[in-house]
């Protein structure tokens, strides 16, 4: 099973790693439209990044799903977060809604500069976004961007355990073999 | 009104419910004849006398009437007559929320009390996984569901904070029992025991780990304690999300498999025991290849083997005992606690209702996490304030983290005047500790001869073994302890040592019938065998055996450096002969 693939200028690699604790420039955190972290990897960025994170986030209203926003990371070993406010618990188009919310992530890291960018199996999980669902939208939309002259060259797919890994693993090779 | 009418969410409730209804969710669903016998054994119910809405059967109802509408034919033909009666609106939903997750912890006592076998306890979890699926949910469970989600335990624990908690407990304990092999091991590989625990431990009681870490090194296990995939608590057991019930079941399962642990023993918590050891390998839909195991039963055993010796006098308040619903109700532990309970404590008085009648202590597996119902809860525990009363315990003792949690919110607002405790910290306070035996010599041996050597140690004297490994591991030496023959016939086989010391006198089995079983089998026929008696006139049970002798023959009493001399002797290690000190 390929653990990295190579599209167009770009690169997109599986990691199983904590995506809060990873040597990046940037990673997404799946936000809540009022911006608040919450718990989850809510709790990780604010334990490890400490009050700016929050703090910098004040200054936003509430977000649309799909929307995103870039703050600093505080303390933590990246430098930024991206927090993308995604679709949830079976919301209506959500595959749609899923897409759209990658393409405003790198859009909004790529505002910033950013070149290397971790994204968490995006909705899965406590929002509910099946699995198999979202590793292929995600491939998907990523390996489109890839092959567009990214300014984003780095993209990590980070996992937390085997049972995340599988269906990305998956996607990714149908994509190695489309 | 018409399914175009008919909200998102309320649309995806119903089509998910199809797909969630098994014979035995189904069987509770039709089965209620409304007898009314589940009502009073609801402690909500008891509470609130004059409420029907707490009733189990009203409350089942609220679920049952969607189902019907939509899943039963009953419902479709009348309808009106069965009460089917469809989800239609967000605020219909918010209703459903307020009864399943409000009005009942799921602790099962309605249903041991239903002449129809009705679960309710099994299909309101549904119900509330059903929500949960649409993002219906009290803001506490949410909280909970994504920090386990994403941070891998309840709690939100930073794998940072839990290494560095286990450390300090480690270093506790170390300075406790002034020796420096006491601590907790983190992902030894091929242990005998992974231990996992709950993450209230680390985060407000680290206290329990460091008992539980005591014993275990008191008693000699082989034991470690995962860096991942530790929390053996899963609040899917509790929102009804089978996806997080998988999930984090998986997670444990997959880390004890890849340190190849012989037996996962589980911390006391009864959410975690039924959700890891009862439901989690159908969630994961997971075979596992290792045994599974309460510490209750753990810590039992270790006394009745003798690897660890109490004193009982050590706790001499009076303690009553807590059965946790999902521990006695849902997995039948009931008795071992007890038995536990009266080896360490003197004076223990039991609870009536007791074990799987037990009244919950409305913490429920996970219910203290939704503070909006905190004032039902605490009126409900009312029930709960009485039987603690009745029975003038100073203490209650129960084998689940979220009953200790229950039980204090309870005292301490129904002002009992009684403390809240676990088995561990019982046992933990009633161990005898053995100081080492100390032979003076005129300088210490070489401390690593024996490194990488692995000897079973067979003897019913628990001092006698004691002083063999600590003599043999001050060495390098890797030790197992054996204090019967059925034991020591287990751990040859498993372990394959290189070495087995064995006694000739022992309760269950004569020692020559056990060195007859080692040289009979196949494979441990090759391992040397240094037989150490006290009784050397019995030396003919060993000898007249149509098998080749034994390769050691020791007499007690035994000298370190005697008994140092022939098992290098025997494992063809130089022995470094310290100067002063007689040969034997």
């Amino acid at each position: 099973m390929p653990e990295t693939v190579q599209a167009g200028s770009g690169t997109i690699r599986l990691m199983k790693v904590d995506i809060t604790d990873v040597e990046i420039e940037a990673f997404v955190y799946y936000a809540s439209h009022d911006l608040n972290l919450g718990s989850g990897y809510g709790t990780a960025i604010a334990m490890r990044g400490g009050p700016p994170v929050q703090e910098e986030l004040s200054k936003y209203d509430t977000l649309e799903t799909t929307q995103a926003v870039v703050t600093g990371a505080g303390e933590m070993k990246a430098q930024y977060i991206v927090h993308a406010v995604g679709p949830r618990f079976q919301e209506e188009n959500l595959e749609d809604k899923l897409r759209t919310t990658i393409v405003n992530a790198l859009a909004q890291a790529e505002a910033r500069g950013i070149t290397s960018l971790a994204f968490p199996p995006m909705g899965t999980g406590f929002y509910g976004v099946p699995l198999d669902v979202s590793a292929r939208i995600m491939i998907e939309t990523l390996s489109t961007y890839a092959h567009n002259s990214p300014k984003i060259t780095d993209i990590a797919i980070c996992v937390m355990d085997n049972r995340e890994s599988k269906p990305f693993e998956a996607a990714m090779a149908a994509h190695g073999r489309a | 009104m018409s399914k175009e009418k008919r909200s998102h969410k309320a649309q995806k409730v119903i089509e998910r419910m199809g797909k969630k209804l098994n014979r035995q969710v189904v069987g509770s669903l039709v089965a209620c004849v409304h007898c009314g016998n589940c009502t009073d054994s609801c402690h909500y119910v008891l509470a609130n006398p004059g409420d029907p809405t707490y009733a189990p059967a009203y409350k089942a109802d609220r679920i049952r009437k969607f189902f019907k509408a939509h899943y039963d034919w009953t419902g479709r033909v009348f309808p009106a007559w069965v009460g089917a009666k469809s989800l239609y609106t967000d605020e219909d939903l918010e209703e459903l929320k307020d009864t399943v997750f409000g009005k009942c912890t799921n602790c099962r006592r309605c249903t041991i009390n239903c002449p129809m076998g009705v679960d309710y306890a099994t299909f309101n979890r549904m119900a509330r996984g059903l929500l949960v699926s649409v993002g219906v949910m009290p803001e506490g469970v949410a909280v909970v569901s994504k920090d386990q989600w994403e941070i891998g335990n309840q709690m939100g624990v930073l794998k940072e904070d839990y290494l560095d908690t286990l450390e300090w407990m480690s270093e506790e304990l170390q300075g406790e029992l002034e020796d420096p092999n006491a601590g907790i091991p983190i992902d030894k590989e091929d242990a005998d025991i992974v231990y996992s625990i709950n993450p209230r431990e680390v985060k407000y009681d680290p206290r329990t780990i460091a008992d539980a870490a005591k014993i275990f090194h008191q008693a000699g296990a082989n034991w470690t304690m995962p860096s991942e995939g530790w929390d053996m608590t899963n609040f899917g057991l509790f929102s009804g999300d089978d996806d997080l019930g998988g999930a984090v079941a998986r997670r444990l399962y997959e880390k004890v498999s890849e340190l190849r642990g012989k037996k996962l023993v589980i911390s006391e918590c009864g959410h975690g025991y039924r959700s890891t050891r009862c439901e989690g390998q159908n969630w994961a839909q997971w075979d596992i290849d290792f045994v599974m195991e309460s510490s209750v039963i753990t810590m039992l055993n270790y006394i009745k083997e003798g690897r660890i010796k109490v004193d009982k006098t050590r706790n001499t308040t009076p303690v009553t005992f807590h059965d946790s619903c999902n521990n006695a109700r849902s997995c039948g532990l009931t008795e071992e606690p007890r038995e536990l309970l009266k080896l360490v404590c003197t004076d223990f008085r039991e609870m009536y209702p007791n074990r799987a009648e037990n009244y919950c202590c409305t913490g429920g597996g996970g219910a203290m996490s939704m503070s909006e119902y905190t004032p039902r809860r605490l009126k409900s525990a009312k029930i709960k304030a009485d039987q603690l009363a009745a029975t003038g315990a100073k203490i209650v003792v129960t084998s689940c983290h979220n009953c200790v949690d229950g039980l204090a919110d309870c005292i301490k607002h129904y002002k009992l005047g009684m403390e809240v405790t676990q088995l561990v910290n019982l046992v933990a306070n009633a161990l005898v500790i053995e100081k080492k035996v100390t032979v003076p010599v005129a300088e210490p041996i070489a401390a690593s001869d024996l490194q990488g050597r692995r000897i079973l140690v067979t003897d019913d004297e628990p001092d006698f073994v004691t002083f063999v490994s600590t003599v043999l591991e001050d060495n390098g030496a890797t030790v197992f302890r054996a204090y019967n023959a059925a034991e020591a016939m287990e751990i040859a086989r498993r372990e394959k040592p290189d070495l087995i010391t064995l006694d000739i006198s022992m309760p269950d089995k004569d020692g020559s019938e056990v060195f007859a079983d080692i040289r009979e089998d196949d494979i441990l026929k090759r391992i040397p065998v240094c037989i150490i008696t006290g009784q050397p006139e019995l030396r003919k049970l060993i000898y007249d055996k149509p098998h080749r002798p034994p390769e050691g023959f020791v007499s007690k009493p035994v000298t370190e450096d005697g008994l140092l001399l022939n098992v290098k002797k025997l494992l063809k290690v130089a022995h470094h002969q310290p100067e002063g000190v007689r040969k034997q």
